[in-house]
């Protein structure tokens, strides 16, 4: 296998390193909010993460239509890791908001848009990995991935607008505080730094993950190619 | 009766040759209602599958009469899409297990005009059994579902599952897992479906003002127009060899 | 806007969120390495095979053409 390109390398050192630095904001440098107490920390993780895979989906959703117009397998393998990283990313915002929504609202879940909204994408992705797996045709296989992943990156947006639009929240609560206000809190300065760093940590650490796996894919087309020629 | 649908697939090519795309479709449209008509086994099932999830809802909420109200849009669309899977897996596995599919395939027809026609075939399917199921619930609940804006609700709703259904099961039904990967597939995407068609239906039955079911009208139209639309862009895709 | 005197303390949901993150990404990043390894293990094997192969196909034209030249021969 070819070596890891020294560009790579450093980025891997790199994230690591934001990652650290970032930790260090949210959990030292910013303040302690009033009203939750320290829990509102996974806060900054869980818009990193939330931020960066809906992107990742979205991106999955574009490689879907270059890959139907160039049929260029290239770009199958190129959505494959964006949106194995974006469910990755996703499974750690879908965790993060239910711890945040304990202590706040003393209840694991809550059916409000966002939340209930990610568990349906994180669904319609699991699905997608579903639907590859049934498949052996490599061809195939990169096709109905792709028209599945325009599907479901078109759904997912309207299925947000239709729950904010029409459902009308029963608190599921037992303590007290409103399930509408979503634990809104008012970000002062030194909170502002370690959102925003958050966001760009997060988003080096996708894209390195992202060119990772995507050598992965290389690597195991270049195993199936050579599968092919030996077993002729 | 695969003389029939030998006749039928004859037909699609011949329409396919002379160009006329509506022709193709109502051709493969025919096709399917003839065999269904004769057969009908995909109706007897849907039907009787839809009348054992009433049964079972009824043992699995408490229907009593104030709840019931609150309740019956849900129980009727949860009980419809899962009817409507059944039908849409088994509509698409007869095109493929009586090798219907390849034939209409080699057809010089736009494939699209094959997708339409599933579409309205799967389509009239589940209207129909829809058109049993509430008459029937309206018996068992002393409900009366008759009315005009819950059909034209029951009409979109069931445009928009079928729309995307039939695309996702052209698909799953060429994979290993078939059946079980269809409702997999389906149900998170027609999320939106189900949720306007519930919201719509509550707001008729529950005489809410028209203008709070307007909304979600709108967004079932928007919905099957944005779907169909994509379907047909890349039904191609889906069913080339 | 309640005043609250007493900020609760909800430090054990911050690490329990924290740590599952690390995990997951640890985790995540770890089977990466791992398929990685895999199919690594599954190239160089294959690539040996490979070789395998084409040296035995060359051993297998050395010895055709002799069949080749003999009936020429006769001609």
């Amino acid at each position: 296998m070819q070596d890891k390109p020294i560009i790579l390398k450093v980025l891997d050192i790199v994230s690591i390193l934001l990652l650290g630095v970032s930790t260090y904001l949210a959990l030292v440098f910013a303040p302690t909010e009033l009203v939750m107490g320290a829990v509102q920390r996974v806060f900054y993780f869980h818009i990193g993460t939330a931020w960066t895979a809906l992107l990742g989906f979205l991106l999955a959703a574009v490689f879907s239509v270059i890959f139907l117009i160039s049929k260029d397998l290239k770009w199958d393998r190129y959505q494959v890791a964006a949106i194995e990283v974006s469910l990755v990313f996703f499974l750690i915002t879908i965790v993060l908001g239910s711890i945040w929504a304990r202590p706040a609202w003393n209840t694991w879940w809550t059916w409000d848009p966002r939340l209930t909204t990610a568990a349906v994408t994180e669904l319609i992705y699991i699905a997608y990995f579903m639907l590859r797996q049934g498949i052996d045709d490599p061809d195939r296989r990169a096709r109905f991935g792709a028209v599945y992943a325009l599907v479901g990156g078109l759904s997912a947006p309207i299925t947000f607008f239709a729950i904010r639009l029409f459902r009308t929240i029963h608190p599921v609560v037992i303590g007290g505080g409103n399930a509408d206000a979503q634990g809104a809190f008012a970000m002062t300065g030194d909170m502002k730094v370690a959102f925003f760093f958050a966001l760009f940590t997060f988003t080096v650490i996708f894209v390195d993950l992202f060119w990772n796996r995507i050598r992965l894919g290389d690597l195991q087309e270049k195993v199936e190619q050579l599968k092919l020629k030996v077993t002729l | 009766m695969t003389e029939n649908i030998k006749r039928a697939t004859k037909e699609i090519v011949r329409s396919g040759r002379k160009g006329n795309f509506f022709k193709a479709v109502s051709a493969v449209v025919w096709k399917d209602l003839q065999a269904e008509f004769r057969s009908r086994e995909l109706f007897s099932a849907m039907l009787v599958f839809s009348l054992l999830i009433i049964l079972i809802f009824n043992f699995a909420l408490e229907l009593d009469i104030k709840t019931r109200q609150s309740v019956t849009a849900g129980v009727l669309w949860a009980t419809f899409a899962f009817a409507g899977t059944l039908g849409l897996n088994r509509s698409m596995a007869i095109e493929k297990d009586r090798g219907c599919l390849d034939g209409l395939l080699l057809a010089p027809v736009d494939r699209s005009a094959i997708y339409f026609g599933k579409v309205i075939s799967n389509l009239a399917f589940m209207l129909i059994v829809e058109i049993i199921v509430l008459p029937i619930y309206s018996v068992l609940y002393n409900i009366n579902l008759f009315q005009p804006g819950l059909l034209l609700v029951i009409l979109l709703g069931s445009i928009g599952y079928v729309g995307v259904g039939t695309l996702l099961a052209a698909m799953s039904v060429q994979t290993r897992t078939r059946d079980i990967l269809l409702p997999i597939l389906l149900f998170p995407v027609v999320i939106p479906v189900l949720l306007a068609a519930v919201k719509a239906s509550n707001g008729f039955l529950t005489g809410a003002e028209f203008s709070e079911i307007l909304l979600p009208i709108n967004l079932l139209i928007t919905y099957d127009i944005i779907f169909i639309a994509l379907a047909f862009m890349v039904f191609d895709s889906v069913v080339e060899e | 806007m309640l005043f609250l005197q007493n900020t609760p303390d909800t430090s054990g949901y911050m690490i329990a969120g924290y740590a599952i993150s690390f995990i997951v990404m640890a985790l995540y990043v770890a089977s990466m390495a791992m398929r990685s390894r895999n199919l690594n293990q599954d190239l160089s094997t294959l690539e040996e095979m490979d070789q395998a192969a084409g040296q035995q196909k060359i051993k297998a034209e050395k010895d055709a053409p002799k069949t080749v030249t003999k009936t020429n021969g006769k001609k």
